[in-house]
């Protein structure tokens, strides 16, 4: 899993995808699956960035060319961090979400600005007036005793 | 006055893994945040009621998702 600055995937997609594309060329690896997996709010900011695009790839590469891989993707100032695991094979779901994001109507959508904030969808216009009525009911409490 | 086995805090559980289940994944964070306390810290085996490889299997997906910035390291 590698960790893209959004700043590049606003730009070009491809240009993006690339990156780590070329990085696992270039040391003679063979990519089995590589996908968009998210975009999404960190944790913690990290290159004081608060979002990232998260890149999720199968590949093999010669034991051989994995220090000098990692190298590679550390000096990248594009990739903000990577996770690089063994894994016994490819999961079929990946192959075909990987499929799919090839395919040509596949759209990359757009990354929200770095510091927008996640607005949750559960909350109803409902449980918001009742909210407002909470938040209300004490000041008109208030108006009865200046009345008085 | 109480007696001491009504004093005794009651603690629920919060896993139900079998160690048959697939091995954690470092990418479900939203499983994985209810083994975390609010400070960010991995609950116990005796909370999470988990075996030994299972709760080195969470221990190992909670520090991985932490690396790639999907949980906090502290709260």
């Amino acid at each position: 899993m590698v960790l893209l600055d959004n700043d590049v995937v606003r730009m070009d997609w491809k240009k993006a995808k690339s990156i780590v594309m070329d990085t696992v060329t270039k040391y003679d690896g063979t990519l089995k699956s590589c996908r968009r997996w998210d975009e999404r709010r960190l944790a913690y900011p990290m290159n004081r960035k608060n979002r990232a695009t998260f890149y999720l790839t199968y590949h093999e590469i010669p034991s051989d060319n994995i220090p000098a891989f990692r190298r590679d993707l550390e000096l990248n100032e594009r990739v903000l961090r990577y996770l690089i695991l063994a894994v016994d094979e490819v999961p079929e779901e990946e192959l075909k979400l990987a499929a799919e994001e090839d395919g040509a109507d596949y759209m990359v959508p757009e990354p929200p600005e770095d510091d927008a904030l996640e607005i949750p969808e559960e909350e109803d216009e409902e449980d918001v007036a009742d909210i407002v009525g909470d938040i209300e009911a004490p000041s008109a409490v208030e108006d009865v005793d200046d009345n008085a | 006055m109480e007696s001491n086995a009504m004093k005794r805090r009651v603690r629920t559980v919060i896993g139900s893994k079998n160690c048959d289940d697939p091995i954690i994944d470092y990418k479900g964070t939203e499983y994985l945040e209810k083994f975390l306390t609010p400070q960010g810290q991995i609950l116990s085996r005796r909370r999470t009621g988990f075996c030994t490889q299972c709760q080195k299997q969470l221990k190992t997906a909670i520090k991985r998702a932490r690396h790639v910035g999907l949980l906090p390291f502290v709260g």
